[in-house]
């Protein structure tokens, strides 16, 4: 019997031998809850709104060439007849812009003022207008200038508000549209002007001139910033806000989404677009600008602005062009 | 330690041992003791001593032994019929809620004719996801954490499928406005209801795991051992003691008695040797793997998603391919990954001919080519919910081996440890008897 703790032991190491083959593990258990909660990537967060610099001739640009060249035919070395070497030109363009550029799920195209305006351009220099000379890149706010930049597009049409940062980092064509920061309101409401909405919120894209415009007023609304300027027609649309200020080129899209809105007041300032361009082709802005003029001229803006702006008014300013140099 | 004087063995078991705090106790104590002495010194008395202490042996084995059989087999029933089946809840809710995302994203990118099977998957998944949640909410009285986090998913539900609806009745329209709906309802379901979900998965994993940890918990197999080790030591040593002052060999009765003792011992032993390696197995190969299957699916469709709204999204939105990224890392990290499937790194593949051509601005061929990338994610997710049943389907064997490998220990361990005490009892009374 003096053996007897020699098979207890014998017997409990067996047992825990044995017991050790089924055991519980939390390994899955760590791994999924590690792999459920992956958090989701936030959207950007208004940052600080830096105030907007001033600086002479703002939408001033350069002056056209004496002769333009016959479309077709573009002057050797200069960055036209580049672009006609590659057989297309490559404009950067807005996707989600109704009527501006906005891809049309019915057709899969993108289509609207802008992009009228890119097939003008690339006829201009292709002397034809078949679409396979020029390629529309959908671009996201953050892209359009360093795009324009890092040469991946020649020229973009997008909606950029010419501003002396913006400047400073690339070339702007004379101005296109000339678009005016406006309220939109519920077609109940019984707000007139933006002064109908002293305190009141009223919604604009996070970060935007259109909120530094407001905070800028004598008798200002509460601006609200939402991450794009549609999801402030969501808001109103949900109640949430009484009223959205922002350029009028977007109101415009608005009210063609919902028509229980209209478009209020006068302007509250000047929203000039022109087309970025790279600062290495002053020749190409150049040139851009001759087309703008011509197109200007000879009635074709006009007849653009009728079929897809026409409902901001029917007799519209077009915007003159300024040169500098 | 048990040696082969009963009367030391005695002295070592309780008696002397009992405190003695202050002096009268001492003193009491000391003429239980006296008592005791003189008893024993008595052949009779030392067989009375000896019967008792079988006894007692016999019963704590029995307490013991049912103890543990009985813990074991709350804890695989509960597993088996409780809390994997609520775990499974859980996880239907979570992979039904973000299968809804990714799939009415992806119908929507169509335009404004939503593919027909895209709309049939997205109500499936809301169904899913209903069920699910009424099959937890019954339940989670018994887990507080998870009460509040039901609550979240029960109150948005319908929030979410109103915005998905607006996004619909818009984009039909072709309103890029159906695109912010959607942006909203995902950001409801990403920031708010998934999260609460999470939670309810960890309640609920969380329970299942304890459950296990208790259903193969060596503290029972080892307090059944030294119970045996106890109970049959105290036989032997009674029955060596008996051999010697009768001097026979053999008591017939005591003999049946560690037969039968040795019988239940070996049988509840071997019951929940077996029992925990079916339970665990049941882990292993069924649960671990659906948990695991079922995580994977789940980053899947939060990468199509990601997909699709940034397309929905017409490129206004720069979270989306980060999120893709993140996921793509998060699946990589984690070995998830390879449980997609040799078809896996083909999706990733078609999905980055869809970014690079977005990335590029190419957003009509890159809406294109999407459905290709939508095609393998489905296949990819058809073949991993095939495995997700068939883990389940193991484990449902694997608990059902767990359960009957205990199945008669329960009315076997008392009534078998009874009748030992009374063999022993009618055995050590024939030797008793003697000295009357």
């Amino acid at each position: 019997m003096s053996r007897t703790p020699r098979y207890v032991i014998a017997l409990l190491v067996a047992a825990a031998a044995l017991a050790g083959c089924g055991t519980a593990s939390d390994r899955a258990l760590r791994t999924t809850l590690a792999a459920l909660g992956t958090p989701p990537v936030e959207s950007p967060s208004a940052s600080k709104v830096t105030p907007a610099t001033t600086c002479p001739h703002l939408t001033a640009s350069l002056r056209p060439p004496a002769t333009m060249p016959t479309p077709g035919s573009m002057p050797g070395g200069s960055y036209m007849a580049a672009i006609r070497r590659r057989g297309y030109l490559r404009a950067g363009v807005n996707a989600g812009l109704l009527d501006f550029g906005y891809l049309n799920p019915a057709t899969g195209q993108i289509e609207g003022f802008e992009i009228d305006l890119v097939r003008r351009l690339a006829a201009a220099i292709f002397g034809d207008t078949s679409p396979a000379h020029y390629r529309l890149v959908a671009l996201t706010v953050p892209q359009r200038i360093p795009f324009v930049q890092d040469g991946k597009v020649d020229v973009v049409v997008d909606a950029v508000t010419i501003t002396c940062d913006r400047k400073e980092q690339v070339d702007f064509s004379t101005v296109y549209y000339d678009a005016q920061q406006r309220v939109l309101v519920p077609s109940n409401s019984s707000a007139t002007s933006i002064a109908s909405l002293i305190g009141q919120p009223v919604c604009a894209s996070a970060q935007s001139a259109p909120i530094q415009i407001m905070n800028g007023l004598p008798a200002p609304p509460k601006p609200v910033g939402m991450p794009q300027a549609i999801d402030c027609l969501v808001a109103l649309q949900q109640g949430t806000i009484p009223a959205i200020s922002t350029d009028d080129s977007i109101l415009l899209g608005f009210h063609a989404q919902d028509p229980n809105t209209k478009i209020i007041g006068s302007s509250l300032a000047d929203v000039p677009y022109g087309m970025a361009i790279n600062q290495a082709h002053p020749d190409f802005v150049r040139f851009v600008n001759g087309v703008l003029a011509e197109l200007r001229a000879n009635g074709t803006w006009r007849r653009l602005y009728g079929k897809w702006l026409g409902q901001l008014g029917s007799n519209p300013t077009i915007p003159a062009a300024q040169y500098d140099g | 330690m048990w040696t082969s004087d009963p009367e030391l063995s005695l002295e070592g078991i309780g008696i002397a041992a009992a405190p003695a705090p202050t002096r009268r106790w001492r003193v009491r104590a000391g003429a239980a003791l006296d008592w005791v002495r003189q008893r024993i010194t008595t052949t009779p008395g030392k067989l009375v001593l000896t019967s008792v202490l079988v006894v007692l042996g016999a019963v704590c084995f029995g307490v013991i032994a049912t103890g543990a059989e009985q813990s074991r087999q709350r804890a695989v029933r509960a597993a088996q019929t409780g809390t994997e089946p609520l775990l499974v809840h859980a996880v239907n809710l979570y992979t039904a809620l973000s299968d809804a995302n990714a799939t009415v994203a992806t119908g929507l990118l169509a335009g404004g004719l939503e593919p027909p099977a895209k709309r049939a998957r997205y109500l499936a998944d809301l169904r899913v996801a209903s069920q699910s949640l009424t099959a937890l909410t019954r339940e989670a009285g018994s887990s507080a954490g998870a009460a509040g986090a039901l609550r979240t998913v029960a109150n948005q539900l319908p929030v979410y499928s109103g915005l998905v609806e607006t996004a619909r009745a818009n984009n039909r329209q072709h309103f890029p406005i159906g695109a912010a709906y959607l942006r909203q309802a995902s950001g409801l379901l990403t920031n708010t209801m998934l999260p609460a979900a999470g939670r309810i998965y960890a309640t609920e994993a969380q329970r299942l795991e304890d459950d296990y940890r208790t259903g193969t918990s060596n503290a029972s197999l080892v307090a059944l051992v030294v119970a045996v080790v106890v109970a049959l030591g105290l036989l032997l040593v009674a029955q060596r003691f008996v051999a010697r002052i009768s001097r026979r060999i053999l008591n017939v009765l005591m003999v049946l008695a560690t037969v039968a003792l040795v019988a239940v011992s070996a049988w509840a032993v071997i019951g929940l040797i077996s029992e925990q390696n079916a339970l665990a197995a049941a882990q292993r190969r069924g649960s671990d793997s659906v948990e695991m299957l079922s995580a994977a699916n789940v980053l899947l469709s939060r990468a199509e998603g990601d997909l699709s709204l940034a397309l929905v999204n017409r490129g206004t939105d720069v979270t989306d391919p980060q999120d893709f990224a993140k996921v793509k890392h998060a699946l990589a990290t984690t070995g998830l990954a390879t449980r997609l499937g040799p078809a896996f790194p083909s999706y990733l593949a078609a999905a980055k001919r869809v970014q690079d051509l977005e990335n590029g601005g190419q957003l009509g061929p890159a809406i294109a080519v999407s459905p290709a990338a939508s095609t393998i994610s489905d296949r990819v997710s058809a073949d991993v919910r095939t495995r997700i049943a068939a883990a389940q389907e193991r484990f449902t064997t694997n608990a059902a081996d767990a359960s009957s490998s205990l199945s008669g220990l329960d009315l076997a361990i008392p009534l078998i440890t009874a009748l030992a005490a009374v063999l022993v009892l009618l055995g050590l009374r024939q030797r008793i008897n003697e000295y009357r």
